[in-house]
């Protein structure tokens, strides 16, 4: 029954980070202004009395701290409120616009990790080789290079030099009319998941090359050899699951983290994600949106981690879950 | 007299890297008849582990073999080529290493990676080879085998890894077993243990055995015949029992006279110097000119560092290389 408690407590923790974090933002967002009056401000035509009927639906004329209440108390109820400036279910439009975001990510750190295992299993049975140099060097320049610079230059190239993929978007206007096809949807995909993937297999390959030389020295590694066993068999069988250890860390933060990482990409790529939205509620003062996304940042770091430390439990039997 | 299981000649092992070149095994000979025992000794360093690695063909880059030949039952395994020399390793020879809390994958069971051998060799499906497994693990005294195919190797105490180690080198009947050191990093107690087994299953199974090792009272135990080696060259072979009785090499009497007593395990503590001729093992990188052990050897004349005795023949069965028994040898350039 250990692994019971031992989620019950994480998602405990859940609670705690997520009630202290929306709080935080909450108030943050509270003392940069009022939404309304944003809104208002930009829309010339708006009267005095759809002002103050904005104000009151949204609660504004109540203090803050008890706006929050209000707020943590619907959100017990799993209830998001709806956005002030597009008027839709916060939840709903989490949905919708996550899909766009995991869309890209989660396709782009599972090839990483393929990418990852190939290139660093080659590179580390011919450390020093020259080979070995050139997949390093690419990959320490890969790494290093800021992140909006690899997507510009992916939009120069085959956007408007070779003009093969779109250089925005998620689908073609002509086919969002159409009801958006399979094929489009995933011919806008190739850029931003070349950027992502790129990124990605350029740390997860450091990190796993510099740990497969690390396990390839060990004793049962030659021991493995020396009982006769096929070589695919100790890369793969054996050093392989050994070196894998401790790049699940940080798998579990590209995963815990991908929304937050998502505004680079998405604003590079005018991509309708999360990242996006996060980016233009921030700028409309949209709190009920800021404050849902971060919910489920918080919500998605947690359960990284907590998948993180039971697929160490599950790979390495010498780590117990306390 | 038929010819032995493993016949080595002038195996030499060189590590060449871009600033400097050093030859931990340099000419070795050595011979193992079929259920012989061989104890191949000398200090930390000077080529045991390289040696044994080299006749599996594993020695770890940048090194490799330069030169010699490796005779096991009348095939030159410098000749074979990679997949029937893999084919060969685990099978005919297989080795015991020197630590067995990093010899064992930590992440999988015993039985698995056990089993994964013995399913390899012999074609067998998983459960036939567990089967295999337990049965080992009984045989190298392992109590409840079946309890133990699933516990992980964390799990076993250190004497216990040295067995299921042991236990992994017997799995297909193995015509020679490589032991490096197997006891060295055991507690003494458990070194007596596994001496025992080491002998015992010797007996019982008619393996023939490399017992590599530093500690001259292991060998006395175990060896029917022995081979001295100095700073990656060998110094002395002979019976075991003319080694302890009658030893000629200047280096083996040293070694002799730095063990008080046969039976008592080796002191750790002097694994580095020799109390009663002191000084340590050369700089492989630059190791003397002539005779390796010259700067040491209490009986060392101004010829030793100008000539590089060679292994020779002075009774049957006894080869010694120092120019003062009698050895043949070559001038070395100045
Ligand atoms: N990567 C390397 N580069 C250069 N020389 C090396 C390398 N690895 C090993 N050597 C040489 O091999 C020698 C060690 O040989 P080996 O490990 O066979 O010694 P040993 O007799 O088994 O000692 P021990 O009792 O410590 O196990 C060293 O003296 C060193 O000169
Ligand atoms: S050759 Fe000389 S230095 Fe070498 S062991 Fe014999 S006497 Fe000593
Ligand atoms: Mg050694």
């Amino acid at each position: 029954m250990g692994i019971l408690r031992f989620i019950l407590r994480r998602l405990m923790f859940a609670v705690v980070l997520i009630v202290g974090v929306s709080a935080i933002i909450f108030f943050l967002v509270n003392a940069i202004g009022n939404p309304v009056a944003m809104l208002a401000a930009s829309q010339p035509n708006a009267t005095e009395d759809s002002v103050a009927e904005l104000t009151r639906y949204y609660h504004l004329d109540q203090p803050a701290w008890l706006r929050y209440l209000l707020w943590l108390w619907n959100l017990a109820r799993l209830d998001f409120g709806s956005s002030i400036t597009y008027n839709q279910p916060v939840a709903q439009m989490l949905a919708i616009w996550g899909f766009e975001t995991l869309k890209i990510q989660i396709p782009a750190i599972l090839l990483a990790l393929g990418l990852a295992i190939l290139i660093a299993t080659i590179a580390s049975r011919r450390q020093g080789s020259r080979l070995d140099f050139g997949v390093m060097s690419t990959a320490l320049l890969g790494q290093s290079l800021p992140a909006f610079l690899m997507g510009v230059l992916l939009i120069l190239v085959f956007a408007y030099w070779l003009g093969i993929f779109p250089s925005y978007g998620a689908y073609s206007t002509r086919t969002l009319l159409l009801h958006s096809s399979l094929a489009d949807g995933l011919w806008h995909m190739v850029l931003p998941v070349a950027m992502l993937t790129f990124f990605n297999t350029a740390t997860l390959t450091l990190l796993l090359r510099a740990n497969m030389v690390e396990v390839l020295r060990h004793d049962y590694i030659m021991a493995a050899r020396a009982s006769g066993l096929p070589e695919r068999r100790i890369i793969f069988g054996h050093a392989l699951r050994n070196a894998i250890i401790p790049v699940l860390t940080y798998l579990g933060i590209l995963f815990g983290l991908m929304l937050a990482t998502a505004p680079v990409t998405e604003t590079v790529f005018t991509w309708p994600g999360l990242g996006f939205l996060y980016i233009n509620a921030i700028q409309q003062l949209d709190y009920p949106v800021i404050m849902g996304e971060s919910v489920v940042i918080a919500a998605m770091l947690v359960l990284a981690t907590l998948a993180t430390d039971i697929a160490y439990v599950l790979i390495d039997p010498r780590i117990r879950l306390d | 007299m038929t010819a032995p299981l493993l016949d080595v000649e002038a195996l030499s092992i060189e590590f060449q890297t871009p600033s400097r070149k050093v030859r931990p095994v340099d000419g070795v000979d050595f011979a193992i008849g079929r259920n012989q025992t061989l104890g191949l000794v000398g200090e930390s360093g000077s080529g045991k582990t390289m040696s044994s690695l080299g006749l599996l063909r594993l020695v770890p880059r940048p090194g490799r073999i330069v030169g010699g030949r490796i005779g096991f039952d009348g095939q030159d395994l410098l000749a074979l080529s990679e997949p029937e020399m893999a084919a060969l390793r685990g099978r005919r020879m297989a080795m015991v290493f020197q630590n067995p809390a990093y010899s064992l994958n930590p992440l999988l069971t015993i039985g698995r990676q056990l089993g994964e051998i013995v399913a390899w060799h012999e074609r067998l499906g998983r459960a036939d080879a567990e089967a295999r497994v337990a049965d080992l693990l009984g045989l190298v005294g392992i109590a409840d085998p079946g309890a133990r195919l699933r516990q992980f190797p964390h799990e076993l105490s250190g004497g216990m890894k040295q067995r299921v180690c042991i236990a992994r080198a017997l799995l297909c009947d193995p015509w020679l077993i490589l032991a490096d050191e197997p006891t060295t990093n055991l507690d003494v107690t458990i070194q007596a243990q596994i001496l025992d087994l080491l002998r015992s299953l010797k007996e019982r199974l008619h393996t023939a055995m490399l017992l590599v090792t530093h500690d001259m009272g292991v060998v006395a135990r175990m060896a029917d015949r022995i081979t001295v080696m100095y700073a990656g060259r060998v110094c002395e072979t002979a019976d075991a029992r003319t080694i302890f009785r009658a030893p000629l090499h200047p280096y083996t009497i040293a070694l002799l006279e730095s063990v008080p007593r046969a039976d008592r395990a080796y002191d750790r503590g002097r694994r580095e110097t020799l109390p009663v001729i002191g000084g340590r093992l050369p700089d492989m990188t630059h190791p003397p000119a002539g005779c390796r052990f010259h700067p040491r050897c209490p009986e060392a004349i101004a010829e030793c560092s100008r000539v590089l005795p060679l292994a020779t023949p002075v009774a049957p069965g006894h080869v010694v290389s120092c120019i003062r028994r009698g050895s043949a040898s070559i001038p070395v350039a100045a």
